[in-house]
C-alpha cells in the first residue's frame, strides 16, 4: 500500500478510537487487518429518526490512492433507507464520490452517513423503491425502517403488526427476508406482496 | 527586581506559520516533510492558496492531479489558487 495512505490510516485510526463521538459511543472503529487497508466502521442510529437506538455496521476499503480518492463504504447491516441500497448496501452519499476532499477522514465520512441517517434525500435515491415510499408513504416509510432497525440493527422498537404479517407470508412457506422485501416494497399489502413473492 | 521590557524585536521564529501545524492532507506536521519525503526543509516546501490554506507542495500537487473536475482547495473547496 502506498506510504501515504497507509500513515494516514494509522493516524485517523488514533483520532476516532480517541475522539468525543466514540467514548459517547456514536460511532466505532475498528482493523480488520494489519496493513490498515480494510476496516470496520459503526455508528449509532440517531436519536428522532426510525434508526434510534439501532448500531449499524459499515465494510470500509480504503483504496491505495487514499486520500486522494474516497473510502469505499457499504453498509453490512440491511437497512431501509433512500439512499442506501435495501439490497447491497450500497450507498448514495456525495462525499464517497465527486465531493470527496483529501481533507475529509474517516471520522467524518462515519459522522457524515449518521448525518445521511438523519436527513434522506430521496430526490437523488440509491434505491427508488425505499424512495419512492419516504415521498408517498411517510408513516408507511417510517414503521418499515423502525421494524427492519429492530430485525437488523438490535433496534428497540417492536412494530408487532408488522412481524405478524412477515410470519404470515413465512407460514406460507416463503423465506423470512424475502418475505420481509416484499411486504416492504408493497406497503405491508399481504395480497400484492405475495403476488410479488411468486412472480 | 522588576524587570519592565520596553523593546521587543522578533528576530526570527522556528515555528512554520500556518492555519494549522498539520497538513489537511497527509496528516503530518509542517514541520516533517510529506510521507514521500525523507528530509524536512527545502526538498519538502510548504505552499499556500489564495484561500490561506497551506499544504505540502508534494501533497497538494497529488491531490491537484486527482481530482477530475475543478482544483478546489480540500479543506474549503474554493477554487484552488497558489498563493504568489
Ligand atoms: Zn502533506
Ligand atoms: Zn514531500
Ligand atoms: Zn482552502
Amino acid at each position: 500500500m502506498a506510504n501515504i495512505a497507509a500513515q494516514r490510516i494509522q493516524r485517523e485510526f488514533r483520532e476516532v478510537i480517541k475522539s468525543e463521538e466514540v467514548a459517547k459511543c456514536h460511532i466505532k472503529l475498528e482493523l480488520k487487518n494489519d496493513e490498515y487497508t480494510e476496516l470496520k466502521g459503526e455508528i449509532a442510529g440517531p436519536p428522532d429518526t426510525p434508526y434510534d437506538g439501532g448500531v449499524f455496521q459499515l465494510d470500509i476499503i480504503i483504496p491505495e490512492t487514499y486520500p486522494f480518492n474516497p473510502p469505499k463504504v457499504k453498509f453490512i447491516t440491511k437497512i431501509w433507507h433512500p439512499n442506501i441500497s435495501s439490497v447491497t448496501g450500497a450507498i448514495c452519499l456525495d462525499i464517497l464520490k465527486d465531493q470527496w476532499a483529501a481533507a475529509m477522514t474517516l471520522r467524518t465520512v462515519l459522522l457524515s452517513l449518521q448525518a445521511l441517517l438523519s436527513a434522506a434525500e430521496p430526490d437523488d435515491p440509491q434505491d427508488a423503491v425505499v424512495a419512492r415510499q419516504y415521498k408517498e408513504q411517510q408513516s408507511v416509510f417510517r414503521q418499515t425502517a423502525k421494524h427492519w432497525t429492530y430485525i437488523y440493527a438490535k433496534g428497540p422498537h417492536r412494530e408487532a403488526e408488522l412481524e405478524a404479517k412477515v410470519s404470515q407470508l413465512r407460514g406460507m412457506g416463503f423465506e423470512e427476508h424475502k418475505a420481509r422485501v416484499a411486504l416492504s416494497t408493497c406497503d405491508w399489502n399481504i395480497q400484492r406482496a405475495t403476488d410479488h413473492l411468486i412472480s | 527586581m522588576k524587570v519592565k521590557i520596553k523593546s521587543w524585536t522578533a528576530v526570527g521564529t522556528w515555528e512554520w506559520v500556518s492555519n494549522d501545524d498539520t497538513c489537511g492532507i497527509c496528516r503530518m506536521s509542517f514541520e516533517a516533510c510529506c510521507p514521500d519525503c525523507r528530509t524536512p526543509g527545502d526538498d519538502c516546501p510548504l505552499v499556500w492558496g489564495e484561500c490561506t490554506h497551506c499544504f505540502h507542495i508534494h501533497c497538494i500537487v497529488k491531490w491537484l492531479q486527482s481530482s477530475q473536475q475543478q482544483q478546489l482547495c480540500p479543506m474549503c473547496r474554493q477554487e484552488w489558487k497558489f498563493k504568489e
